[in-house]
């Protein structure tokens, strides 16, 4: 018990610093957030276009494209905000930082992950429930709009699992790899890219791809059909989901720190 | 916080300086902080050692660059490697309290050994107990009982004031917040770093990003700290600084201290023993007194005469020389020091004549330039 | 001609043959170099595949139950899309770099060298971006195929127009880039600028031809530069509107091309000043 008291502190105390750390950077912050809203704004626009020509693609109408970029967008952003070194892991090891984690007492890897925030990320966050609120809802009843929010909030905690797991897996391939960083940034472009698009655009023959190494299907299709209906049913199936692909995140980086720990990924240490 | 008084704070530094703990612990005019009093002498307890190192080794494989498309080629299908033996068959101890100085040239074996020490690297073969502990495989534990600084990487967060670092590692280390409060306060005070707590690390001096990570290494009341490279890029009135208030640490609080540097300025004010490794291995081990004594028999001699003078005679030859100047090397094991001396005397009007031991630095780079393993 | 005047002239021709060579040599490094450095170069690759991936697969759920829109077919559609996103990813990266040599200060010890600053960047920025089109030309080639087959078929005369308007293109692209990395000299945080240049191009001719936009929007849009950047190459690939049309495309995108060159100058020589008063 005192261990988990001891790591809801860290947690905790990690968790503040990274809010000061945005604070302190306001400036830069709304920037990013500025930059997003346009880059989303410019998609919305294409997305708008389209569908009023052809009515609906792959089976989704205006709303349903909104509603993926939103989960995505908050999914994104949450796994950023709290494990803000997610996507530089592979950097942290290259320049020998990672030393000063393992003088530390605490785990390596959720140290090395809640040691950083991005502060864009925090736009990307807030962005998918901006959305979330102007999207018209269905019915009028209040009481929808709330299990509406809480349900979203719960898709994207578990989808932030999901891209903070798949993310510091492939971050850990330099444990093997040395320079792996092209690896780990085709990977981001390639989950992001499929995430975002309707899919059943997709053949079938690649279906089984987004539910496997490149999990869209976790972070955004799925969690979609759910919040479309308010199916509940769905949230404990997606929250075990998530919790396998941690449970393997986590193996592969505890491998890779053996790796690191015999030395022999590197000669260039002495 | 309390904006500390210019004068002050000089008046410390002054006090700081004046307390040279190179004469092995003389009357110094600047006590210890009350509470500090060896703070960790009485946890000595079993008495075991705090480092204890028995044929400790570490061997890399590395692969060899291929030169040329062919062989980059062949290297691509079956890659061939070398065996890199960093650190061979190394042995010590280290008793708690004790302030022992790490050295070698770049390549030594050095990072190698404290990385062992630390439970970073695993070693291929041999013994490492840190405090009772073994570093590998109770990292965590030992961990909280250990403190570190790294000259050239930080502990603190480069964006915010130190004080958020300090809430964040009194986290990290399971302070109690009364007591992080109270342990904060007695650091602030006695490293003067008070008007520095609330400014972003980022826009602190050199000098004062250093003070603000040695307080921060020290949170947590650690029994041993490990220092690399310590006062690294630091002006020499901050590097002063610092070795002043290394030496208090050591002194004071029955912290064992074991730090690396190239600089001999750090080693001469702070260290009382010295580890020398090269071609990973231990080349010299022994108190600071001995090495400083090793070539008490390497003399340099220095006179200048008022008119010109034959400057040679017998096998001495001096080393640099005009008409009338001229410095000898001597080694006093070869020809007494009376008669040289006698000799230079009688040559002319002596104007000046100095007499000097081999300095510290002189005699550690011979070190790393022998090729014998052991004294 | 007098022996004189002869001298004078050769030695005329010899200087401005020297000034083109100096452009010439800086493209051609740049050129080697982004040969040279392929891996930083990966990301962009990738992205630009997977980008060319999924929109023909949205197109094709699109044009699933039709065969035309807006004068497009399907096949034209995908084609216009692999062209005209090249010049974005040709280049990623541009802006970044120039603004930080802007920032850094690099520039003001270029800006006493003896040539013309903005030609010597676009040399460079143009030798860099055919390096990284050669890539991104030969995938798109490939994906193209693999999707919906071959390209609407081209006339050697076509084909050279198509040349021709993907430099005219690529030229207004890296010179309007140089001008906004140019008001660093005035600006700090010119990010949010370079943001909404990329995201209008993007939605003004790169994402979807110029005809899809609502009919106001379209008029506007030609007011833009950013047709000549990406639709013009575009079109005249995947739906040659005629030889007139053509004609009028490329007088169009070279309009652009010397507005943007003009604007370089003018912003350049501002800046100019400024650097050499504060120093950078």
């Amino acid at each position: 018990m005192n261990r988990i008291k001891a790591y809801a502190r860290f947690l905790g105390a990690s968790f503040a610093v990274n809010v000061q750390a945005v604070v302190e950077y306001r400036a830069n912050f709304l920037a990013q957030v500025f930059g997003m809203m346009l880059n989303n704004a410019a998609f919305a626009l294409f997305w708008g276009v389209l569908i009023g020509k052809v009515g609906s693609v792959g089976g989704y109408g205006f709303s349903d494209v909104m509603l993926i970029w939103a989960l995505v967008s908050t999914s994104f952003g949450l796994a950023h905000v709290i494990f803000g070194n997610v996507r530089s892991i592979g950097q942290i090891v290259q320049k020998g930082e990672l030393d000063l984690y393992l003088l530390q007492p605490k785990d390596v890897f959720l140290n090395v992950l809640c040691s950083r925030t991005v502060v864009s990320a925090w736009g990307d966050f807030l962005y998918g429930y901006v959305v979330l609120a102007l999207l018209p809802g269905f019915g009028t009843e209040p009481g929808l709009h709330i299990e509406r929010f809480v349900m979203f909030s719960l898709l994207s905690i578990s989808g932030a699992a999901v891209f903070a797991s798949v993310f510091a897996a492939a971050e850990s391939l330099c444990f093997f790899l040395g320079d792996a960083t092209g690896v780990a940034d085709a990977i981001t472009e390639f989950l992001l890219s499929f995430s975002l698009y309707p899919e059943k655009i997709f053949g079938e023959g690649m279906r089984w791809v987004f539910y496997t190494v490149i999990p869209s299907g976790f972070i955004a299709f799925v969690p979609l059909a759910a919040i479309k209906v308010l199916d509940w049913s769905l949230i404990p199936i997606l929250a075990l989901v998530a919790a396998v692909y941690a449970a393997a995140s986590y193996g592969f980086f505890r491998l890779g720190l053996r790796r690191y720990e015999s030395g022999n990924q590197m000669s260039s240490r002495i | 916080m309390n904006q500390a008084a210019p004068a002050d704070r000089d008046e410390r530094v002054a006090r700081n300086r004046a307390s040279d703990t190179s004469n092995g612990g003389g009357v110094s005019i600047f006590d210890c902080p009350a509470h500090v009093k060896h703070a960790h002498r009485g946890k000595r307890g079993s008495e075991m050692s705090a480092i204890s190192v028995h044929n400790l080794s570490k061997s890399f494989r590395a692969k060899v660059r291929a030169e040329g498309l062919g062989a980059s080629l062949k290297a691509l299908a079956r890659p061939s490697y070398r065996v890199i033996d960093a650190v061979k068959d190394v042995s010590f101890e280290v008793e708690a309290g004790e302030v022992v100085a790490f050295l070698g040239p770049n390549g030594a074996g050095k990072s190698t050994t404290i990385k062992m020490l630390t439970g970073i690297l695993r070693p291929s073969s041999g013994a490492v107990s840190v405090l009772g502990l073994d570093p590998s495989k109770q990292r965590s534990e030992l961990a909280r009982q250990i403190g570190a600084v790294f000259g050239q990487r930080s502990q603190l967060w480069y964006h915010l004031p130190p004080s958020d670092s300090f809430r964040l590692l009194g986290a990290v280390y399971e302070i109690e917040p009364k007591v992080l409060e109270r342990r904060k306060g007695e650091l602030i005070e006695r490293f003067d770093i008070g008007p520095y707590m609330d400014v972003p690390v980022r826009k602190l001096s050199l000098g004062e990003r250093i003070r603000c990570e040695i307080a921060a290494s020290l949170l947590h009341e650690p029994r041993m700290l490990f220092l690399d490279e310590p006062t690294i890029g630091l002006d020499l009135v901050v590097r002063r600084e610092v070795r002043a208030l290394l030496a208090e640490i050591a002194r004071c609080d029955g912290t064992t201290v074991f730090i690396t540097s190239h600089d001999v300025g750090d080693i001469e004010r702070i260290c009382k023993r010295a580890i020398i490794i090269n071609h990973g291995q231990v080349v010299v081990d022994e108190s600071m007194k001995v090495l400083r004594h090793r070539s008490l028999s390497r003399k340099y001699i220095g006179v200048k005469y008022a008119s010109s003078v034959n400057l040679e005679f017998g096998d001495i030859k001096p080393v640099k020389s005009t008409d009338t100047a001229a410095s000898y090397v001597v080694d006093t094991n070869e020809h007494r020091l009376e008669e040289v001396l006698r000799a230079l005397v009688g040559r002319g009007e002596l104007e000046d004549l100095t007499v000097e031991d081999e300095g510290l630095e002189d005699i550690i780079a011979r070190i790393y330039c022998t090729q014998r393993v052991r004294a | 001609m007098s022996d004189a005047a002869q001298r004078a002239n050769s030695k005329a021709r010899l200087r401005a043959r020297l000034k083109v060579r100096k452009y010439a040599v800086a493209a051609s490094s740049a050129l080697r170099e982004r040969t040279a450095y392929r891996g930083s170069f990966l990301g962009s690759a990738i992205a630009y595949g997977l980008f060319v991936f999924v929109f023909s697969r949205i197109w094709a759920s699109a044009y699933s139950d039709r065969t035309d829109i807006d004068g497009y077919g399907h096949v034209q559609m995908v084609w216009y899309f692999i062209v005209a996103e090249l010049s974005s990813f040709a280049f990623s990266g541009s802006f970044w770099s120039l603004a930080r040599d802007m920032k850094s200060g690099d520039v003001a010890y270029l800006v006493s060298r003896p040539y013309s600053f903005v030609f010597y960047s676009y040399a460079q920025g143009m030798g860099r971006a055919v390096a990284n089109c050669m890539v991104l030309l030969l995938e798109g080639a490939v994906l193209g195929l693999l999707t919906v087959g071959p390209p609407p078929a081209v006339s050697p005369g076509q084909a050279f127009g198509v040349l021709v308007a993907m430099v005219l293109a690529g030229s207004v692209y890296f010179l309007l880039n140089l001008a906004l990395a140019m008001t660093s000299f005035w600006v700090e945080e010119n990010a949010a600028f370079y943001w909404i240049f990329q995201k209008l191009a993007l939605i003004v001719g790169t994402l979807i031809p110029i005809e899809l936009l609502p009919a106001k929007a379209q008029i506007v849009a030609w007011w833009t530069p950013f047709p000549s950047m990406s639709y013009v190459p575009a079109r005249l690939f995947s739906a040659w509107p005629g030889d007139a049309g053509a004609g009028e495309l490329l007088a169009y995108q070279a309009a652009w091309v010397a507005f943007s060159a003009l604007l370089c100058h003018c912003v350049y020589a501002l800046g100019r000043d400024k650097l050499t008063v504060n120093g950078g």
